[in-house]
C-alpha cells in the first residue's frame, strides 16, 4: 500500500525538527499539522500533545523527523534524528528531509518492528493549511449517482479536512509566544485577527439581548388573545404582508438567539439570514428614499384612482357585451339579463365605494409607504395587498360565477344519473340503479332539462370571470414569486463562493509537482470550490409556502368543475 | 366404453362412441305462438305509437293556435279523473291495497305535479329561445324515437328501462312545449305528456291484466282516434301511420310465426351446464 504524507506547503521552509500530526491508519496516510523545532524537552512535547489531544479529541502524535539543511549533509544530525524515533516511538517513523535548494525531497520510512523492512513507496501532498482548515467540504449532493466507491472516498477526505479543522488551537500559538515549545505551521508568523471583527463580536452580545427582548415583546403582543379572535385571524391568515412580517420576525428571533449554532449548516444559515435581511432592509429603504422624494406618492394616489375606474369601466363594457350575444353564443336571454345587471350593479357600488375612498387614498399610501423601511419584500407584499383590495370585485365575480357554475354541474351530474334511472350510492362508493318514484321523475327530468338549457350562459360568464380572476391572480403570483426569491436566496453563501471560494469545497484536485524516480512522488491539492447552483441548492432558506401546491391538472379539474381555487393566493407555483 | 375421463379405457381421449349423436334434441326451449295471442300481445306496441302520434298532433294544434290550452286541460282533466276511477274499479281495489299506497298520496303527487309544472312554465317558454327550432324538432324526435325504444312492452331484456324511457318523453314534451306562444300552453303540455306517457300506460297495464276484451276494444278505438286526429293534419301521415300500425299488428306476428318453422335450435350433452334446481335452499 502506498504511504500518503499530507504536508502543509507553509512548514516547507521550516527550520529542522519533528513532524506532528495524525496518522490515520485505515487510508495509510499521515496528515502533518506543525513542525516542532529544536530545542526542545521530548517530555514537555509529550505533555503538550496529550494536552491538545485532550481539547481537540484528535489523536495528535509525532509522526517523524524533518530536517531542512541548507549546507552539506550532516552526518550527525541525521543520526540524531534517527534516535528520536527511538524516543518518540512511532510505527511507521516517517523521515523527511530537504537539501538545499532543490526541489527533490528525499523521504523514508523507518519500520522498526516489522520483520520485512521492504521500501514503501511514499506520496507527498501539500496542501494549504488555511484553507483546508476554513474550508467545509460538502459531501456529493446526488447519492443516487454516486456510488459506493465515491461515498468512501469523499469520507476519506473528509477525514482529512476534519482533522486540520478540528486541531485550530494548534496553530492558535505563535512564534511570539513564550512556550516551552516552537511550532511552525500556517499562523506561526502572527495569528490572524481584525480589530473590527473583535469589536462587533463584543458590540453583538448586548445588541442580540436588546433584539431579543423587544422581540418577544413584540410577538406576545401577535399572540395576545385580543388579535386571536376569528374574523380577525381569519384576515391576518389572508394578508400576505402579515404573513411576510411573521416570516421576518421568526428570522429575528433565529439571528438574535444567543444559542451558539451547532454546526456549519446553522451557522451559515444564521448569516445567510443576515445577509437577505440587510439587503431586503437596504432595498426597502433605497425604495422609501426614491418614493419620498418629489410627491411621487401623491402622483401615485393621483393615478391610481382613475386606472381604478377605468377597469371598473371596462368591465361593465364586457358585462354589456356579455348581455348581448357574444361571440354569436346561444345564451338564455332572461337569465343573461338577470346575471348582467346584478354584476352591474355590483360595478356601480364598487365605484361609489372608490370614490369615496378616494379623499383618503394618499394619506394611507404615505402612511403604508412607510413600511417599506422594514424591508423591500414587505413593501411588494403589501402591493400584492392592494391589488388583492383593489380588485376585490373580481374576485367577488368569480366567486358568484363559480358557484353558479359549480351547483350547475353537479346539479346536472346527479339529475343524469337520475335521467339514467342510477343513483350514486355512497356506502359503496358506486353508481347503482335505483327506482323512483313517478313525481321524483318528473321533477328531476324537469329541473335538469332547465340545468341543461342554462348551462352555456352560467359557463360563460363563469369562463369570463375566471379569466380575470386568473389576470389578477398571477399578477400577484409573479410579486410573490419576487418575494420568495429575496427570502430564500442565501446571499452570505454567494459572496462566500464568489470572493472564497476555498470556503465552500465540493471536493480537491492533484496537481504533480515532480516526478522522478528514486524520489518520492510530489502533489499539490487544490480545493475544488462547489458549484453555484449546489450552493444555492444546499444553503436555500426555507420559505412560507402556505399556498396548496396544486399539480396543472387539478387545477385544470378545479377549474373545470367550478370549485374555488385558493383565493389570494398564486396556485401556478412551480416548486423550485 | 363410458363418457368418463376419471377411469382408465382402451381408447384415446378424444375418441367417440356411435351412440354420441343419440341424445341430440332439436328446440326444446322453442316455444309455438298461436295468432291471435302474438297480436294480443303487439297492442302494447300499437298502443305507445298510438300515444306518441297523439301528443304531437296535439301539440301541433296547440302550436297552430287551433286548440286552446284550457279546453285540452278540461278535457285531460276529464280523461285522468274517468281513468282514475277505472283505475280502481278494473280490480275493484285490489291493486291499491297491495301496493298500499292512499288516495292521500296520489293527492299529494298530483298537487306536486301541477304545482312544479306550474312553477316553472315562465322558465320553460323562455328556456329555449335562442336556440333553432329545427334543433329542438331533432332533439325531440329523438327523444321520442328513445323512449318509444326503451318502453317496458314486457319483454324482459336489458335494453329496457321504463325510467330512461319516461325521461326521455319528459324531455321531448319539455322541448316542444318551449316552443308554444305562451306559459299556460307549456303548462297544458306539460301536464299532458304527463298523463299520456306516464299514467296512461299504467292502466293499460291493469286493463289488459283484467278485462282482455276490453283492452282490445281501447286499443281500436285508441289507434283509431289517433288515425284520425293525424289525417286532420297530414293525410300521408295518416295513410303511412295505418300501414305502420297494420304492419305491427299483423304483418309482423305472421312472420314470426312463420319464422319460428325455421327454428332449427340443437342440444345435447356438449352444452354448458345448466343449473335449473332451485338453489334458495343452499343459501340458507
Amino acid at each position: 500500500m502506498v504511504l500518503k504524507v499530507f504536508f502543509p506547503s507553509c512548514c516547507s521552509s521550516a527550520e529542522s525538527g519533528i513532524l506532528i500530526g495524525r496518522w490515520i491508519s485505515e487510508q495509510n496516510s499521515a496528515v502533518i499539522l506543525a513542525v516542532v523545532h529544536f530545542p526542545f524537552i521530548p517530555a514537555q512535547v509529550k505533555q503538550y500533545l496529550s494536552e491538545v489531544q485532550r481539547v481537540t479529541k484528535v489523536s495528535v502524535s509525532v509522526l517523524g523527523s524533518w530536517s531542512n539543511s541548507k549546507q552539506e549533509k550532516e552526518e550527525s544530525l541525521s543520526e540524531f534524528l534517527e534516535d528520536l524515533g527511538t524516543i518518540f516511538s512511532h510505527e511507521p517513523w516517517i523521515q523527511i528531509s530537504k537539501e538545499g535548494d532543490s526541489n527533490f525531497w528525499s523521504c523514508s520510512t523507518l519500520q522498526k518492528h516489522s520483520n520485512n523492512p521492504k521500501e514503501e513507496e511514499i506520496i507527498l501532498v501539500y496542501y494549504d493549511q488555511r484553507k483546508v482548515m476554513l474550508s467545509h467540504l460538502h459531501p456529493p449532493l446526488d447519492t443516487a449517482v454516486s456510488t459506493d466507491h465515491q461515498a468512501d472516498d469523499a469520507s476519506k477526505l473528509a477525514a482529512i479536512f476534519d482533522t486540520v479543522a478540528k486541531s485550530k488551537i494548534l496553530f492558535m500559538t505563535d512564534r511570539y509566544d513564550d512556550g516551552p515549545i516552537k511550532l511552525t505551521h500556517w499562523q506561526s508568523d502572527g495569528v490572524e485577527a481584525s480589530i473590527i471583527v473583535e469589536l462587533m463580536k463584543q458590540a453583538s452580545v448586548p445588541a442580540c439581548m436588546l433584539l431579543t427582548f423587544l422581540l418577544s415583546l413584540i410577538s406576545g403582543i401577535c399572540r395576545s388573545r385580543v388579535l386571536k379572535f376569528w374574523p380577525l385571524s381569519f384576515l391576518w391568515s389572508k394578508l400576505s404582508t402579515c404573513e411576510q412580517l411573521g416570516h421576518r420576525l421568526q428570522h429575528l428571533q433565529v439571528i438574535s438567539s444567543d444559542k451558539k449554532a451547532q454546526n456549519q449548516t446553522q451557522l451559515m444559515r444564521k448569516a445567510n439570514i443576515f445577509v437577505s435581511l440587510l439587503v431586503d432592509v437596504a432595498l426597502g429603504i433605497l425604495l422609501m428614499s426614491w418614493l419620498y422624494r418629489k410627491n411621487r406618492i401623491g402622483h401615485l394616489a393621483d393615478t391610481l384612482i382613475p386606472v381604478a375606474d377605468h377597469v371598473a369601466e371596462e368591465l361593465q363594457d364586457l358585462l354589456q357585451w356579455l348581455m348581448g350575444a357574444p361571440a354569436g353564443l346561444k345564451m338564455n336571454r332572461a337569465l343573461d339579463q338577470v346575471l348582467g345587471r346584478f354584476f352591474l350593479y355590483h360595478i356601480h357600488l364598487w365605484i361609489s365605494y372608490i370614490h369615496l375612498m378616494s379623499p383618503f387614498i394618499e394619506m394611507i399610501l404615505w402612511y403604508v409607504g412607510l413600511s417599506a423601511c422594514l424591508g423591500l419584500t414587505v413593501a411588494l407584499c403589501i402591493l400584492s395587498d392592494i391589488i388583492a383590495l383593489l380588485t376585490f370585485h373580481i374576485y367577488c365575480f368569480y366567486v358568484y360565477g363559480a358557484r353558479l357554475y359549480c351547483l350547475k354541474i353537479y346539479g346536472l351530474s346527479s339529475l343524469w344519473r337520475l335521467f339514467r334511472g342510477k343513483k350514486w350510492n355512497v356506502l359503496r362508493q358506486r353508481v347503482d340503479s335505483c327506482s323512483y318514484d313517478l313525481d321524483q321523475l318528473f321533477i328531476g327530468t324537469l329541473l335538469f332539462t332547465i340545468l341543461l338549457f342554462l348551462l352555456p350562459t352560467t359557463a360563460l360568464y363563469y369562463l369570463v370571470f375566471t379569466l380575470l380572476r386568473l389576470l389578477v391572480v398571477i399578477v400577484q403570483g409573479l410579486i410573490h414569486l419576487l418575494v420568495d426569491l429575496i427570502d430564500s436566496l442565501p446571499l452570505y453563501s454567494i459572496i462566500l463562493r464568489l470572493c472564497r471560494s476555498y470556503r465552500l469545497a465540493a471536493g480537491v484536485k492533484f496537481r504533480v509537482l515532480e516526478q522522478q524516480d528514486g524520489k518520492p512522488l510530489r502533489l499539490l491539492m487544490q480545493i475544488n470550490p462547489l458549484s453555484y447552483g449546489s450552493v444555492v441548492q444546499t444553503y436555500r432558506l426555507p420559505t412560507y409556502s402556505c399556498y396548496p401546491k396544486d399539480t396543472w391538472t387539478s387545477l385544470c379539474k378545479k377549474l373545470f368543475l367550478g370549485e374555488l381555487i385558493y383565493p389570494w393566493k398564486h396556485k401556478g407555483e412551480k416548486q423550485d | 366404453w363410458q363418457k368418463v375421463l376419471y377411469e382408465r379405457q382402451p381408447f384415446p381421449d378424444n375418441y367417440v362412441d356411435q351412440r354420441f349423436l343419440e341424445e341430440l334434441r332439436k328446440n326444446v326451449h322453442a316455444r309455438r305462438y298461436r295468432y291471435r295471442a302474438v297480436v294480443f300481445q303487439s297492442g302494447a306496441v300499437v298502443q305507445q305509437l298510438c300515444s306518441v302520434c297523439v301528443f304531437v298532433v296535439t301539440w301541433w294544434y296547440m302550436d297552430a293556435g287551433m286548440l286552446s290550452p284550457q279546453g285540452l286541460f278540461g278535457a285531460a282533466l276529464v280523461s285522468s279523473l274517468l281513468g282514475y276511477v277505472l283505475f280502481d274499479a278494473v280490480d275493484s281495489g285490489a291493486g291499491r291495497r297491495e301496493s298500499g299506497r292512499t288516495r292521500w298520496a296520489d293527492l299529494k303527487s298530483t298537487l306536486v305535479f301541477a304545482a312544479f309544472t306550474y312553477g316553472f312554465s315562465p322558465v320553460l317558454k323562455t328556456l329555449t329561445e335562442s336556440i333553432s327550432t329545427d334543433t329542438i324538432y331533432a332533439m325531440s324526435a329523438l327523444m321520442l324515437l328513445g323512449h318509444l325504444i326503451f318502453f317496458d312492452y314486457g319483454a324482459n331484456a336489458a335494453i329496457v328501462s321504463s325510467t330512461l324511457s319516461l325521461n326521455m318523453a319528459i324531455f321531448a314534451s319539455v322541448c316542444l312545449a318551449s316552443r308554444l306562444p305562451r306559459s299556460l300552453h307549456a303548462f297544458v303540455m306539460v301536464t299532458f305528456a304527463m298523463q299520456i306517457f306516464a299514467l296512461w300506460p299504467m292502466l293499460q297495464k291493469k286493463l289488459k291484466a283484467q278485462t282482455p276484451r276490453c283492452y282490445v276494444g281501447v286499443t281500436v278505438l285508441f289507434a283509431l282516434a289517433a288515425l284520425a286526429g293525424l289525417a286532420t293534419v297530414s293525410s300521408v301521415g295518416a295513410v303511412l301511420f295505418a300501414s305502420l300500425l297494420l304492419a305491427i299488428s299483423c304483418l309482423c306476428p305472421y312472420c314470426l310465426i312463420r319464422l319460428q318453422q325455421l327454428k332449427d335450435n340443437i342440444h345435447g350433452p356438449w352444452d354448458e351446464a345448466e343449473i335449473k334446481e332451485d338453489l334458495s335452499r343452499f343459501l340458507m
